[in-house]
C-alpha cells in the first residue's frame, strides 16, 4: 500500500542488501504471501523467519540429516521439508505448539533431494529421490496413492535388444508448473519430460540439445516461460508449449525445444546454482556458482534478455537465491549460512519532512498565476470548501487492487478438468489465515 | 500544495513547527499518584436515567448540504451501562477485536478489563508503576499492550492477567501505541518525540524514529502495516514507511490546529485527525487534501480521540470538552446525535468491532465509562 507514496518510478530489480539474517541456512525461500522466509539447515532443522521483525518465529525440528528442500503451500499454512534422512515432513504453521509438531511424515526408501506441494492442494506432493526416481503422492481419501512417474520408452519394433540395453536416465529435477496441471522433470540425459498430474502419464518429451544433465527448472509466475539450468553452465529460457489433454493410448509429443534466450557467463564460464524470475517475469536473476564471490546476475527479459546488472554480495559465495513473490526483493543464501535480503532502496526525500513542500529535480522558473495572490472573499472560500467537502468518501471497502490477484495461468481454461481434479478434497489452507505470534524469550537457533 | 522551486534540500527549520507551549496535556497523568484505594471502590450500576432523546440535528450543522441530508438514517444510541471503578482520570477505552471485552486505563497504574455487555469488572492488570496513557489489543484478542508513564510498555496475556513482555526503551513517558494487523509489530510514541517499532514476539525494540519535536500523541499502522502515521503536539502529522523508517509525507494544518489524535480509515485510504481548533479532519494522505471537516464539538485543550463507526451507518464519533459525545454523519458532516451523561470531559471513545455499541470514558470529576448501544434487541 505504500508504493504510491514511495516512488513513482520504480526500478524493478533489487540492487543492494537491505538486511542479512544470521540463519545458518543452506537455502531460503519466500512464502507466497511474502511475509516470511523459510530457511533450511544442514543439521536437519528448518526455521520460519518473519520479514517484518526479521526474527525467527518458528523452528521446525524433524530431521536427522540435512534438509535438502522445502516448499510452501498455496497460502503459506503448510510447509514441507525434504531431507536426506529419507523423509518428507509436512508442518502446519497454524498450530502454535512449541516446539512445532509435524502433521504428516512421508517415508521413502532413498534420500529425498526435492519435494513440492501441488500448487492447488497440499495433499498432493511430488518427491524426487537421489536415486533419480520421482513419486507423486496423493493423500486425499478418494485418490490415495503413491505412483512413480516413469519415462515412457520408445516402442521398439525390431531393435528389441537396443531398447532394453538403453538405461533409463535418472531424473535430476522435478517441478510442478504454476497451475499444477503438469509436472516438468529434467533428466541426466538432457531431456525435459512433461507429465500430466491427474493421469500421471507422460505427455511430452523435449530434447534440449547440448544441455547435458538438467540441474534446475524455474517458471515465471504465469507458467508461460521456463528457464533451465544444466551441466553446460548455460541457462536456457523456453516458451512453454500448450499441451493437449492426455489421450488414453499413451501417445506423447516428442519435440525439441528451442530456447528463446540463452544466458551464460562468457568470460568465467561459471556454473549457476539457482535462478529465479521476478514476479512480473520481466527480470531473471541467476546465482553464480563462484567459489570466491557472491554474485547475482540480472537479465532484463522484457528487453530481449539483455544483461542488466551484476549484484555483488560480498565474499561469502552464493548457494541459492529466490525472488520475492511480489516485491522487488531477493533472498540469497551464502555458504556461511547467512541470508541476504536484497531490496531496491528509495532515496531519502527530505522534502517529506516539511508539509506542503515538493522536491524538484532541477530548478524551474516559477510563473505566478494571474489570480494566485488575489485575496478571496472569506465567505466564498468557506462556501467553496464546503462544496468540495460534499464529495462522498469511502472509508471501509478495501480496494480491489490491494487484494492479491490470481494471475492468469498458462494453459488453464475455465472448467479445466485437471484443476477440478486438484481441487477435490481441498485442504484447509485458506487465504486469510494468520500465523499466531508466539512469545518466546529467544529462539534456540 | 504549492510547487515551490526549492531545488535540493528545502530548509527544515522551526518556522514550520508551530510552538505549542500553551497546550496543556490531558490531565490524566497525575505524576504523584499516591492514594490508590482502587479495589475497594469497584462498583457497577445500571444507570437509572432514561436515555436522552437524540439532539436536534439540522440546526447544529451549519454545513448541511441542501438535499441529501433529509432522508438519511440517524443513529439512536442509548445508555446501557455506567461503569464506575476508576479512581483517577481515564485515558483510553478499547473493545477487544473479538468484541467480548472492554479494556480501560487511566492514571491509576492498572488496566481494567470489563464485560461490555454486563458492565462487570473482570480483571485488573497490575504491574506498571506509573499512570497509563494508552492501550491496544492484539488482533486475536489474546494480548493487550499498555503504555505507561513509567517509560515502559507491558504486553499482557489478558486471560491470565500476567505480563508476557516488558518493553523498555523509551526515555520518557510512553503516550500512545498500536498493534499491526498481524500483531507481530507494535508501534509506540513517547513524550520525547520518538516513535519506536517493537517486535512483539521477543519484546525487543527494532527501530527508533526520531519523529517529532514534541509529545507524540498518536501512532497507527495502516491495514497492511507498510505505513505508520504519527502526530505530535509540534503540529505535524507524518507518514512513515515501516520497513525502513523513511518519512514519506508530512501534513500540517494551520498553527492553531495542533493535532492530537490520528488514525487510518478501515480501508487505509484516508486518515482521520482531531485537532485543537475543535475540528476533526478526514485527509486523503496521497494528495494531502482535507476531504471532510467535522465541527460542532469543543476540543482545545485535551487529547481527545475520534473513531470511525462502520457497524451500522457510517459515523464519526468523538468526545468533547463540553462533556458530551458527538456523532457525525461521515458523508454530510452533520451532527446526527449527541450523547449526554458524562459530567466531565470525554477524552476516550471506542466503537465495538461489529455491534452498534460505543464506550466513552471521562476524567477527573466523572471517572465513569459509559456503554451506549443502538437499537436494543430486548
Amino acid at each position: 500500500m505504500n508504493e504510491s507514496l514511495i516512488s513513482p518510478f520504480n526500478i524493478t530489480h533489487p540492487t543492494t542488501v537491505q538486511t542479512s539474517l544470521f540463519a545458518l541456512a543452506s537455502f531460503a525461500r519466500f512464502d507466497p504471501t511474502g511475509r516470511y522466509v523459510a530457511t533450511a539447515r544442514v543439521d536437519g532443522t528448518a526455521a520460519i523467519w518473519d520479514l517484518d521483525t526479521r526474527a525467527a518465529v518458528r523452528v521446525l525440528d524433524g530431521h536427522v540429516k540435512a534438509v535438502s528442500n522445502l516448499d510452501w503451500s498455496r497460502h503459506s499454512r503448510y510447509v514441507l521439508t525434504a531431507s536426506k534422512d529419507w523423509n518428507v515432513v509436512v508442518w502446519d504453521l497454524a498450530s502454535s505448539c512449541v516446539p512445532a509438531q509435524r502433521c504428516a511424515t512421508l517415508r521413502f526408501d532413498a534420500p529425498v533431494v526435492s519435494a513440492a506441494f501441488h500448487p492447488r492442494n497440499s495433499h498432493i506432493i511430488l518427491a524426487l529421490m537421489s536415486t533419480g526416481e520421482a513419486y507423486l503422492i496423493d493423500q486425499r481419501k478418494a485418490h490415495r496413492a503413491r505412483i512413480e512417474l516413469c519415462e515412457q520408452q520408445e516402442e521398439s519394433d525390431d531393435e528389441g535388444a537396443g531398447s532394453s540395453t538403453r538405461t533409463r536416465s535418472a531424473i535430476t529435477v522435478a517441478r510442478f508448473d504454476p497451475s499444477g496441471k503438469h509436472i516438468f522433470m529434467g533428466t541426466s540425459g538432457g531431456y525435459i519430460l512433461v507429465f500430466n498430474t491427474r493421469t500421471k502419464t507422460m505427455v511430452a518429451r523435449h530434447k534440449i540439445t547440448g544441455a547435458g544433465a538438467i540441474k534446475g527448472l524455474e517458471f515465471t509466475k504465469t507458467g508461460r516461460q521456463l528457464v533451465s539450468n544444466s551441466a553446460d553452465r548455460t541457462l536456457r529460457q523456453f516458451t512453454v508449449p500448450m499441451y493437449p489433454s492426455p489421450t488414453t493410448d499413451g501417445a506423447y509429443i516428442e519435440q525439441e525445444l528451442e530456447p528463446t534466450h540463452r544466458f551464460n557467463d562468457p568470460i568465467n564460464r561459471t556454473a549457476w546454482h539457482a535462478m529465479s524470475y521476478s514476479p512480473d517475469g520481466e527480470w531473471l536473476a541467476g546465482g553464480a556458482a563462484d567459489t570466491a564471490t557472491h554474485k547475482i546476475y540480472i537479465w532484463d527479459i522484457s528487453n530481449e534478455g539483455q544483461f542488466a546488472n551484476a549484484l555483488d554480495g560480498g565474499r561469502e559465495p552464493l548457494l541459492h537465491l529466490h525472488w520475492h513473490p511480489f516485491k522487488s526483493s531477493i533472498a540469497s543464501t551464502t555458504n556461511q549460512g547467512n541470508i541476504l535480503i536484497w531490496h531496491c532502496p528509495h532515496p531519502e526525500r527530505w522534502g517529506a519532512f516539511a508539509g506542503g513542500f515538493e522536491e524538484l529535480d532541477e530548478n524551474v522558473e516559477y510563473e505566478e498565476r494571474e489570480d494566485e495572490f488575489d485575496i478571496e472573499d472569506e465567505a466564498d472560500m468557506i462556501r467553496r470548501k464546503m462544496k468540495e467537502e460534499e464529495e462522498e468518501v469511502d472509508i471501509d471497502t478495501i480496494p480491489e487492487a490491494a487484494k492479491p490477484r490470481d494471475v492468469q495461468l498458462h494453459g488453464v481454461q475455465a472448467g479445466d478438468e485437471d484443476v477440478a481434479w486438484a481441487d477435490e478434497e481441498p485442504d484447509d489452507d485458506v487465504q486469510d489465515w494468520k500465523m499466531r505470534v508466539i512469545m518466546e524469550e529467544d529462539w534456540d537457533i | 500544495m504549492k510547487n515551490l522551486a526549492n531545488s535540493g534540500n528545502p530548509r527544515l527549520d522551526s518556522e514550520f513547527i508551530s510552538p505549542c507551549a500553551s497546550i496543556s496535556m490531558s490531565s490524566n497523568r497525575a505524576d504523584d499518584s499516591s492514594t490508590d484505594d482502587d479495589a475497594a471502590s469497584q462498583t457497577t450500576e445500571d444507570d437509572p436515567q432514561v436515555p436522552e432523546p437524540p439532539a436536534p440535528v439540522a440546526a447544529a450543522a451549519p454545513t448541511a448540504g441542501p438535499s441529501i441530508t433529509a432522508s438519511r438514517e440517524k443513529p439512536n444510541y442509548e445508555l446501557r451501562h455506567t461503569i464506575r471503578g476508576h479512581t483517577m482520570s481515564i485515558s483510553a477505552v478499547k473493545f477487544s477485536p473479538d468484541g467480548t471485552l472492554l479494556a480501560s486505563c487511566g492514571a491509576e497504574k492498572m488496566v481494567k478489563i470489563w464485560s461490555p455487555f454486563t458492565g462487570e469488572l473482570i480483571r485488573n492488570l497490575n504491574g506498571h508503576t506509573q499512570g497509563l496513557s494508552d492501550i491496544a489489543w492484539s488482533s486475536d484478542s489474546v494480548y493487550l499492550a499498555s503504555a505507561s508513564d513509567d517509560t515502559t510498555i507491558r504486553i499482557w496475556e489478558v486471560d491470565s492477567g500476567l505480563t508476557q513482555k516488558h518493553l523498555k526503551g523509551h526515555t520518557k513517558w510512553v503516550f500512545c501505541l498500536n498493534y499491526n494487523t498481524m500483531s507481530n509489530l507494535l508501534v509506540s510514541g513517547g513524550c520525547d518525540g520518538d516513535v519506536r517499532i517493537w517486535n512483539t514476539a521477543t519484546g525487543k525494540c527494532m527501530k527508533t524514529l526520531h519523529a517529532h519535536l514534541d509529545f507524540v500523541t498518536a501512532v497507527n499502522f495502516n491495514r497492511d502495516a507498510t505505513l505508520i502515521v504519527s502526530c505530535s503536539l509540534d503540529g505535524l502529522i507524518r507518514i512513515w514507511n515501516t520497513s525502513d523508517g523513511q518519512c514519506l509525507k508530512t501534513l500540517a494544518e494551520g498553527h492553531d490546529a495542533i493535532c492530537q489524535h490520528v488514525q487510518f480509515s478501515p480501508n487505509s485510504k484516508y486518515i482521520l485527525s482531531t485537532a485543537h481548533d475543535s475540528a476533526i479532519r478526514l485527509w486523503d494522505y496521497q494528495t494531502t487534501r482535507c476531504l471532510k471537516t467535522y465541527t460542532g464539538h469543543i476540543n482545545a485543550k485535551y487529547c481527545i480521540s475520534a473513531c470511525f463507526s462502520v457497524t451500522g451507518g457510517k459515523w464519526i464519533v468523538a468526545g468533547s470538552e463540553d462533556n458530551k459525545t458527538y456523532i457525525w454523519d461521515l458523508q454530510t458532516r452533520e451532527i446526527v446525535q449527541v450523547l449526554e451523561g458524562h459530567t466531565d470531559v470525554v477524552v476516550a471513545v471506542a466503537t465495538h468491532p461489529f455491534q452498534n455499541m460505543l464506550a466513552t470514558g471521562s476524567i477527573e470529576s466523572d471517572l465513569t465509562i459509559r456503554i451506549w448501544s443502538d437499537r436494543p434487541e430486548t
